[in-house]
C-alpha cells in the first residue's frame, strides 16, 4: 500500500496540475479576503450611523467590534474550496481520459488498493489547497479589516480548521464524482454547474417551500454549512440568548441558510463524498479497461 | 500465491460485448522459453484476450490464468507480468523517467531500475524529455521499458512493432528471442505474420474470436502441402500419366501450368518422361505462411473490391 502511495504522489508532483489550479485558488481566496474588508468596513459604517441598539445588546459589543469579516471568510472559503474539488474530480477521470488506468491497474495489486492509495494522497492535497486557502484569505482580509471585527486567536484557529476540513472533504468528493463520470469535461461541467447553479436554485426553491431545513443535507448545503455555522457561532460567542430567527439571518448571511451545527454539516458531507465515492468505486471495479 | 511456472493458459475464454461475441470460447497455452505469436487479422479479438489475461476486461465466461492464477490474484502483478497493450498510456508532460518512477514505485522496485529499463531499451538520452514530444516508436519503446520495469517472467505484448522502425523491429527481435532464452515466457500479438516470423517459435491463429491453429511454427509450415508446378508440351497426357499413377490433386493453372499436389518435382519429371511428354519448366512451390494465414483468417470484414472507374458520359460539348 506505501509503494502505491507513493506512486500516486508521484503522479500528482511530476506534472504542473497541483500548481497550475493553486495559484487561481490562492488570488480567489485573497481577492475574497480583501473585498471581505472593504464590505465589512461599510457595513459597520452603515450599522454604528443607525440604530441598531437591539442587535448591540444582544451582542454585547457596540458596531465597531462586531466580527463581520466572518461571514465573507466562510463564504470566501466555501467558493475558493470549488478549486481542490476540480483538482480531485481529474484524479480518476484524467487517468481515464490519458488511459494512464491501464498501467495504474497493471502494476497495482487491486484496484481496490490503487484508488484507496489515490484518496489517501488527494486528502493530504486538500488539507495543502485548505492552508494555502486560509493563508491567502487570512491576508487578505487582515489587510483590509479594521481589528475589531477580525476573529480572535481562537477563532482562526477554528476557521482553519474548518477550512482544511472543508477543502479535504471537498476534494474527495471530487475524486468519487470524477471515478463515477469517467470522462474530464463532463465531471468538471457537472460539478461546476451543481455546486454554482443547481443547488442554488434548489435552495430557493427549499426556502420557498419553507423547509429550508433540507438545505443542510444537501451536499453543497452541508459543506456551507461546515465553515458558515462556525463563523455564525464564533460572530456570537460574545452575545448571550440569540432569537432563533436572527440566528437563521446570520447564517443566510454566512451562505449557510438552513444548515446544521457545523460538525454536523461536516458529517453530512461526508456521508456524500462516501457515497459518490462508493459509487465510483464500485463502477471503477467491475469497469472493463478496452 | 502464483506458482512460478511462467505458464499462460487460457481456457474456454468467452467475450461478450453487448449483442458483439468479441472472443469465443477461446483456448492455448503458452510455455516459457519460447516466443508465442498471438495472429489474427484486425478486430480478431486479440486485444481483448490479452485484455482478458491481464485483469482489465472482465470475461462473460471461462478463465485465463498467468502462473495457474488469474491475474488479480498475482499479489504484485507487476513483478509477474509486464505488458505492452498501446503506446499511449502516457501523461504528455510528464518526462519519460519520471513516467517510470512513478510506476518503480508502484511496483516496488528502486528507483534505479527506472535509469537501467531506459538504457536497456535505448532511450538513455531522451530520459527528460516530456512523453508528449515523443515518436509513435518512442512511446513503444517507452511502453516496453515500464513493462520490464518488475523484470517480470511473464512478458505480453499487443502489437509492439507498429510504429517501429526496420531497425527497432530487428533490435525487438533480438530482445524477445533472447528474454525467451532466459526461460522466460513471450507472448506477442501482431495481425501480420510476416512481421513476427522470424521472431516466434508458436504461433496461436485467431479469427472471429476463435482459435484456427496453435502449435509450433513449423507445424503450420508443414501443414500445407507443396506443389509442383510443372509446363509440359501436352498437359493431357501427362495429367492422364499422372492419374494413372494414382496422384489425384491436379490442377490446371490459368497461365496454362499445371500444379500437382502429393508428389516432388522427381516424381512429375520421371512421369512426364515415361509419357513420352517434354517438359519447358517445372518448380516446387514455395511454403507461402501468409497466403496460408490468409485462408486460416478469411472472411472476417472482408471488403469488396472498388468497383471499376467509369467514365461519365459527359455532355456533347467535349
Amino acid at each position: 500500500m506505501g509503494n502505491l502511495v507513493q506512486a500516486e504522489l508521484r503522479k500528482t508532483t511530476t506534472t504542473g496540475l497541483w500548481w497550475g489550479l493553486l495559484i487561481p485558488t490562492a488570488v480567489l481566496a485573497l481577492g475574497w479576503g480583501l473585498a471581505t474588508g472593504l464590505l465589512g468596513q461599510f457595513f459597520v459604517d452603515f450599522a454604528s450611523s443607525n440604530d441598531v441598539d437591539e442587535v448591540s445588546d444582544f451582542l454585547g459589543v457596540s458596531p465597531d467590534q462586531w466580527k463581520v469579516s466572518l461571514f465573507g471568510m466562510a463564504r470566501a472559503i466555501n467558493i475558493s474550496t470549488i478549486f481542490p474539488m476540480i483538482f480531485g474530480a481529474l484524479a480518476i477521470s484524467g487517468e481515464i481520459n490519458r488511459r494512464t488506468i491501464t498501467t495504474t491497474f497493471l502494476t497495482a495489486p487491486s484496484r481496490m488498493q490503487s484508488m484507496l492509495a489515490k484518496m489517501l494522497v488527494y486528502v493530504m492535497w486538500g488539507a495543502i489547497y485548505g492552508l494555502a486557502i486560509m493563508l491567502f484569505l487570512g491576508i487578505g482580509v487582515v489587510i483590509t479589516s479594521e481589528p475589531g471585527q477580525l476573529p480572535d486567536a481562537g477563532g482562526w484557529m477554528m476557521l482553519t480548521l474548518v477550512c482544511v476540513l472543508s477543502s479535504i472533504l471537498m476534494t474527495m468528493f471530487g475524486v468519487g464524482v470524477g471515478a463515477l463520470i469517467p470522462n474530464v469535461a463532463g465531471t468538471i461541467v457537472l460539478l461546476l454547474l451543481y455546486f454554482l447553479v443547481i443547488e442554488n436554485v434548489l435552495h430557493l426553491v427549499l426556502a420557498y417551500l419553507e423547509v429550508p431545513s433540507v438545505i443542510g443535507f444537501l451536499p453543497n448545503g452541508s459543506i456551507n454549512g461546515l465553515t458558515g455555522s462556525v463563523s455564525v457561532d464564533l460572530f456570537l460567542s460574545t452575545a448571550g440568548v440569540v432569537p432563533k430567527e436572527i440566528e437563521d439571518v446570520l447564517r443566510a448571511i454566512a451562505g449557510a441558510g438552513g444548515a446544521l451545527d457545523w460538525w454536523w454539516s461536516g458529517l453530512v458531507f461526508l456521508a456524500w463524498s462516501g457515497i459518490v465515492f462508493a459509487g465510483g468505486w464500485a463502477s471503477t471495479q467491475s469497469k472493463d479497461i478496452t | 500465491m502464483h506458482d512460478g511456472s511462467g505458464l499462460i493458459a487460457v481456457q474456454n475464454l468467452t467475450k461478450q460485448f453487448g449483442p458483439v461475441t468479441a472472443v469465443h470460447n477461446l483456448s492455448f497455452t503458452v510455455s516459457p522459453g519460447s516466443v508465442t505469436g498471438f495472429l489474427g487479422p484486425n478486430g480478431a479479438g486479440k486485444t481483448t484476450t490479452l485484455r482478458m489475461l491481464l485483469g482489465l476486461v472482465k470475461p462473460t465466461s471461462g478463465t485465463a490464468t498467468i502462473n495457474g492464477r488469474p491475474f488479480q490474484q498475482l499479489g504484485q502483478p507487476g513483478r509477474v507480468v509486464g505488458a505492452v497493450l498501446e503506446a499511449q498510456g502516457f501523461h504528455p508532460a510528464r518526462s519519460a523517467r519520471n513516467h517510470l518512477r512513478v510506476y518503480a514505485a508502484a511496483v516496488g522496485v528502486p528507483d534505479a531500475q527506472a535509469d537501467q529499463v531506459l538504457g536497456l531499451v535505448g532511450l538513455g538520452s531522451a530520459a527528460d524529455r516530456k512523453v508528449g514530444g515523443f515518436s509513435l516508436g518512442m512511446k513503444q519503446r517507452l511502453a516496453l521499458a515500464t513493462a520490464l520495469l518488475g523484470d517480470p517472467q511473464v512478458l505480453v505484448l499487443d502489437e509492439p512493432a507498429n510504429g517501429l522502425d526496420p531497425e527497432g523491429i530487428a533490435w525487438l527481435r533480438t530482445f524477445l528471442q533472447s528474454y525467451a532464452r532466459m526461460g522466460r515466457t513471450v507472448l506477442i500479438s501482431s495481425h501480420l505474420l510476416a512481421e513476427v516470423e522470424q521472431t516466434v517459435d508458436q504461433v496461436v491463429i485467431i479469427s472471429r474470436g476463435q482459435t484456427m491453429f496453435y502449435g509450433p511454427l513449423d507445424q503450420l509450415r508443414q501443414s500445407q502441402q507443396k506443389r509442383v508446378l510443372v509446363q509440359p508440351s501436352d498437359i493431357n497426357a501427362l495429367a492422364t500419366a499422372l492419374r494413372a499413377e494414382g496422384v489425384q490433386a491436379i490442377e490446371q493453372l490459368p497461365d496454362g501450368r499445371l500444379a500437382v499436389s502429393g508428389v516432388d518435382s522427381r516424381h512429375v519429371a520421371d512421369t512426364a518422361l515415361k509419357a513420352g511428354v517434354s517438359i519447358y519448366g517445372i518448380q516446387e512451390e514455395q511454403v507461402d505462411l501468409e497466403r496460408l494465414f490468409f485462408q486460416l483468417t478469411s472472411g472476417q470484414y472482408a471488403g469488396y473490391a472498388p468497383a471499376p472507374y467509369q467514365q461519365q458520359q459527359q455532355g456533347g460539348w467535349a
